[in-house]
């Protein structure tokens, strides 16, 4: 009993330091490098998804171009400004804890929730207008679109002609399935030489524009858009959890100057989160704009 | 860091989104084809610089973290070069037909 009393008299703790360190500097170090070396799986896991883009877009860059074409570039780029700006939130709630403000980190991190909400929000808009539009690459995902009788406009016309903004009685979907009717792109891209060789046989049958074998080429570009914006979605529902955990603990006055790890840790991953998107963004929503004339 | 540094970086940030969208409605292709991916991606590696450098403090970390940073990169590139060093070369050389 007497000699427990004389060690903890004698061995001073900082209060944020945990028993294993020696002091707060190797404790910050080594929760560091675990953050790290989580984010560089992170970007090993988001890199299988940029190679696989990688490998499908070098074969068929016209499917590519068309189907990012049919993506509203005006919700990406709103959405890389949200990121933008939560990543300056998220970056002050540490400026600010750094500085003992409880008040202003509480402020940051609601409004680091807040643009993260936003983001998920013109998100849900998109993915519905995907919905609408038969773009959902899973047969039976879209909505469905009764065909009326007697009326097949779509059908007739050659794939490269028909006009994708006609009303929506013109493309019906009767069984929800991925439909895309627009080949301009590789009718373009056929007179002006410059397909590839993939492309030569992806997209013709017997010399001729095949409408279902290019739809199928722009289905990929769809199946690797849902799945790098779902998991990239997913993340910001994670990080928003870990900001409901942050908000509370803050609120409690939990951080000051001496010990913010669990802030600038979970603002390292919210910076990640961030970075792929700057990434997803000019190579999903913008590859085929200079095609726009 | 100070509130004025973090807001600088923030603008640059806002600057290069805007530039990346007017820079993908410029047909390069006169460049030579795919000039418009190069740029974006440009843009892109430039912004995420600044992310990492000032709001992920890396510029002021130790060199541990320094290293961890590039070597995914490092490694990132491995996968990129060796899957398209498979795949560009597919239609081409003594295999084909």
């Amino acid at each position: 009993m007497s000699a427990h009393s004389e060690t903890e008299k004698f061995h001073y703790h900082e209060p944020g330091l945990q028993h294993q360190f020696e002091d707060m500097q190797q404790q910050e170090e080594s929760v560091s490098i675990g953050m790290w070396m989580f984010l560089v799986q992170e970007i090993m896991f988001f890199g299988g998804l940029f190679t696989a883009y990688l490998v499908y877009r070098s074969r068929y860059p016209m499917a590519f171009a068309a189907g990012s074409n049919h993506l509203d570039a005006f919700w990406g780029g709103l959405n890389t400004l949200v990121l933008i700006v939560s990543s300056l939130t998220m970056a002050l709630t540490v400026f600010y804890a750094q500085k003992n403000n409880r008040n202003m980190q509480v402020l940051m991190i609601v409004l680091t929730m807040f643009f993260g909400a936003v983001f998920l929000g013109v998100k849900a808009i998109e993915y519905t207008d995907k919905f609408d539009h038969g773009l959902v690459p899973v047969a039976g995902w879209n909505k469905r679109v009764p065909a009326h009788a007697g009326e097949s406009h779509a059908a007739v016309k050659p794939c490269w002609e028909v006009d994708h903004n006609a009303p929506a009685e013109e493309h019906p979907n009767p069984r929800g399935e991925f439909q895309f009717t627009d080949c301009s792109l590789v009718k373009q891209a056929q007179d002006g030489n410059y397909l590839t060789a993939a492309e030569r046989v992806g997209y013709f049958s017997n010399g001729q524009i095949d409408g279902n074998k290019f739809r199928d080429k722009v289905r990929i570009f769809y199946y690797l858009y849902f799945v790098m914006t779902g998991l990239h979605a997913l993340h910001m529902v994670i990080g928003l959890g870990l900001m409901t955990w942050l908000l509370i603990t803050a609120w409690r006055g939990r951080y000051n100057e001496d010990y913010y790890m669990p802030i600038e840790m979970s603002g390292l991953y919210w910076h990640f989160v961030d970075i792929v998107w700057i990434f997803l963004f000019p190579l999903l929503y913008l590859l085929g704009r200079h095609f726009m004339h | 860091m100070n509130i004025p540094r973090y807001l600088g970086v923030f603008a640059v940030l806002v600057v290069g989104t805007i530039l990346t969208y007017y820079a993908a409605t410029v047909d390069l292709d006169f460049i030579f084809p795919g000039a418009n991916t190069l740029v974006a991606l440009l843009i892109a590696f430039t912004k995420m610089t600044c992310v990492m450098l000032f709001f992920m403090h890396v510029y002021w970390s130790p060199r541990l973290i320094w290293l961890s940073a590039v070597a995914s990169f490092f490694w990132l590139a491995i996968m990129f070069a060796y899957t398209m060093q498979d795949y560009l070369t597919r239609d081409i050389g003594v295999f084909m037909q």
